[in-house]
């Protein structure tokens, strides 16, 4: 417990076995343990609105699952990609290091979600709405986002240093990760579980899209 | 597959089209590999193309849809490529390049097999949105989407690679040199002597002749093999498989690619 704190402590800071400037001689598993760790306490959080029964407890655990799924599945999907851009820009050399500011970013995200987690809880407490609920969610992971972009950008530094067109990979990533992120995170609603609705881990409509939804909201059909 | 796989890597890498490589204008991309390549790899993006047909057909065909996608991917790249390269040849000939038709050859499929590469990397994207979804406008705009990016790494490919074969190899400069200086300024990290990119531009501009040749041959092979390829497409459909037609290997001939773009865009605002 002690390690993995002192770790989490150096990813923060940047130092030690995650110095940025350093070659990293670290078991590769560390950055996505670390995404699974704590995103998955942050999703316990997000899951214990309502949490007056037994049934709700299943929302806990759904969402504990859920958030290190939607981050670590969303980047697998976007991973061949990745490596396939990074390779017809002359990047392949620094694919290792690449990758390793992806899941950098993504610990780095984990970790200010799973800080931010017993205020959410708090707010949960204080402030009954549904509505409320959700908004405050986004603006936690908006923040966290952040936060794991500071990370990423502080790997993706010295990259950018070496040759200029790693500012392509890492803005092309942010936004297929995004483009992606946003519809998985919508398949796998609900994420904190309305009081009307019983407690499933997936929607009846998960398999809609989520941008013809917000189109269409924002057309008015 | 072994050396099959290292081959296609070393393509994107640019390790076969590096300057140094192409002085003779001739080309060293072998077709036993590379046909085969572009036909796996095109054919790899279709299958995740057609899932949707799978999932929301309720006629049965759906599995027919899958393997019809599976073909007509790879079948779409090279046909256009088959109607297409004597003219292709000819006008770049007419221009001045110094390319035989072995070389145009080779050079083409060698494009062919980047756009591929690059559109079977983004079909695990496709596939996630194939599952995920159920709106037909938005599948069709997603594939344009994907085969549009795909498309332009190939045309960025080709035509950098087309300077390369024009131009005289100083203008792009000697890799490992340049990289030891830089070093010694102490400007440079130790131990990365980069390789140049196969869309990396020149170092030095080139000689006007030589851009202007390469520009014209590109801007020429681009408006042939993009509106045939166009119109092959469209001639080849249905790639997705609308869920409420019934499944056919091919359509009833009718109207033109640019219409039906037209068409599905004013689907998909309208909710579809």
């Amino acid at each position: 417990m002690r390690v993995t704190l002192t770790h989490t402590d150096d990813l923060l800071h940047g130092i030690g076995r995650f110095d940025p400037s350093r070659r990293a001689d670290r078991p590769w598993w560390w950055l996505p343990a670390m995404v699974l760790c704590f995103s998955s306490l942050y999703g316990a959080f997000m899951g214990s609105f309502e949490f007056d029964s037994l049934e709700r407890f299943w929302q806990i655990l759904f969402s504990a699952v859920k958030v290190p799924l939607l981050l670590l599945v969303t980047s697998a999907i976007c991973l061949p990609a990745f490596v396939v851009f990074n390779t017809v820009l002359g990047l392949r050399r620094d694919l290792r290091e690449a990758i390793q500011a992806v899941f950098a970013g993504q610990a780095g995200l984990s970790v200010a979600l799973a800080s931010l987690g017993p205020i959410t809880r708090v707010w949960y407490s204080s402030v009954a709405s549904y509505r409320g609920a959700q908004l405050f969610n986004i603006a936690m992971f908006a923040a966290a986002a952040l936060a794991g972009h500071l990370v990423m950008l502080r790997y993706y530094r010295p990259l950018i240093r070496r040759h200029g067109a790693h500012r392509i990979m890492l803005y092309s990533w942010l936004t297929m990760y995004a483009f992606v992120g946003v519809q998985f995170g919508w398949t796998l609603r609900p994420f904190i579980g309305s009081r009307d609705m019983a407690v499933t881990f997936f929607r009846e409509d998960a398999f809609t899209n989520a941008y013809v939804f917000v189109l269409h909201l924002i057309l008015g059909h | 597959m072994r050396t099959w796989l290292t081959q296609v890597d070393d393509l994107l890498r640019g390790r076969k089209t590096g300057p140094e490589l192409l002085t003779e204008g001739r080309v060293e991309l072998p077709l036993r590999l590379f046909l085969p390549a572009a036909v796996v790899l095109g054919a790899l993006y279709g299958f995740f193309m057609g899932w949707y047909a799978i999932l929301t057909n309720e006629h049965p065909g759906g599995w027919m849809q899958l393997i019809a996608s599976t073909v007509k991917m790879p079948a779409l790249f090279l046909l256009t490529l088959a109607v297409t390269l004597p003219s292709l040849y000819v006008f770049s000939a007419l221009i001045g390049g110094r390319l035989g038709f072995s070389a145009t050859l080779r050079l083409l499929i060698g494009a062919i097999v980047v756009n591929v590469t690059v559109a079977a990397s983004l079909g695990p994207i496709l596939g996630f949105f194939t599952v995920s979804t159920t709106s037909y406008p938005f599948m069709i705009a997603l594939n344009v989407a994907l085969l549009a990016i795909a498309g332009f790494v190939g045309m960025v490919f080709l035509l950098r690679t087309l300077r390369r074969a024009v131009a005289p190899l100083l203008a792009y400069g000697d890799p490992v040199v340049e990289e030891r200086a830089q070093t010694e300024d102490g400007a440079g990290e130790t131990d990365h002597t980069r390789e140049i990119g196969p869309l990396e531009r020149p170092t030095r501009p080139l000689p006007r002749r030589a851009h202007w040749q390469a520009r014209a041959i590109f801007s020429v092979w681009f408006v042939l093999y993009g509106l045939v390829g166009a119109q092959m497409g469209w001639l080849l459909r249905p790639f997705v498989g609308s869920p409420d037609l019934e499944f056919s290997w091919l359509r009833q001939r009718e109207g033109s690619f640019f219409l039906a773009l037209l068409r599905h865009l004013s689907d998909l605002l309208g909710g579809g």
